[in-house]
């Protein structure tokens, strides 16, 4: 089974994606912000993280360019789940080496076919 | 002793200003009000979206002759998992408005109390760096896109 690392500062946020994923047979390890995150990441391995972007301490994109410089996460499929749908912030996201850039609100159908094509 | 018009000027400005200033804050915290009550609503609705969709999981299971028509049931609660985040949306709305807003405030006051002698700066909180992040007018606006 694969784990999944779902990154969200919004509880309700938090619940749908891991109740969506859990649904689809993955095992979800939640985390409230990317500090949070990259402390569960460094802990253990993961087969994907979909991370919110707009979050207290760190934000997204910053746990992207942290993961990225983590040996284990190099090439770890990274999602950016975000409100944000400016060409600017997406950007931003691919030179910061995520993955894909998904805005909310997520679609759950859509969701586990975009991981069953990032996750190997 | 009478007024100069300066000075009347001056003290209706400043009344003015703390109107101004009163309203806005007024506003600020009935955004938070609003805030708590959208948390809560949230919370209690997706508490009942999950426990609802379990049951009719587990219901599927020990009840095989309903399958069907539990089936439809799941696909219907699962079309409002989409507009069940709202309020993750409404929530960064919600606190780009304060900021905003608060920074208005800010701004009045230190305007009114500058140059009042005692050399201090008055903090003012800083606007939103960048214009809200939250452009969907709808909750079927998702999108992806892999890089």
């Amino acid at each position: 089974m694969h784990s999944i690392l779902a990154v969200d500062d919004s509880a309700s946020m938090r619940q749908m994606v891991s109740f969506t994923l859990k649904n689809a047979g993955y095992d979800v390890v939640e985390a409230v912000d990317g500090e949070d995150a990259f402390e569960k990441a460094r802990a253990r391995d993961f087969a994907l993280v979909l991370t919110d972007q707009n979050m207290p301490r760190l934000d997204g994109l910053g746990l992207t360019r942290k993961l990225r410089e983590t040996p284990k996460f190099k090439t770890v499929p990274i999602l950016i789940l975000t409100t944000e749908s400016s060409d600017q912030m997406k950007q931003a996201g691919r030179a910061a080496g995520a993955t894909g850039w998904l805005v909310k609100p997520f679609d759950p159908a859509k969701l586990i076919e975009v991981i069953k094509k990032v996750v190997r | 002793m009478q007024m100069t018009s300066n000075s009347l000027e001056t003290g209706m400005t400043l009344l003015a200003r703390a109107e101004l200033q009163d309203h806005l804050l007024t506003v600020t915290n009935d955004l938070d009000h609003l805030q708590s009550l959208l948390t809560d609503a949230c919370e209690t609705l997706i508490e009942g979206f999950v426990g609802v969709t379990h049951q009719l999981q587990s219901l599927q299971v020990n009840k095989p002759a309903n399958s069907e028509a539990i089936e439809r049931a799941i696909k219907h609660l699962g079309s409002t998992a989409r507009a069940l985040q709202f309020q993750d949306m409404s929530t960064q709305l919600i606190a780009h408005t304060s900021q905003r807003l608060r920074h208005c405030v800010d701004r009045l006051a230190r305007d009114a109390f500058d140059g009042d002698g005692d050399g201090d700066e008055a903090v003012v909180a800083p606007a939103p760096p960048r214009p809200n992040p939250v452009t969907q007018s709808e909750m079927d606006t998702g999108f992806v896109e892999l890089f």
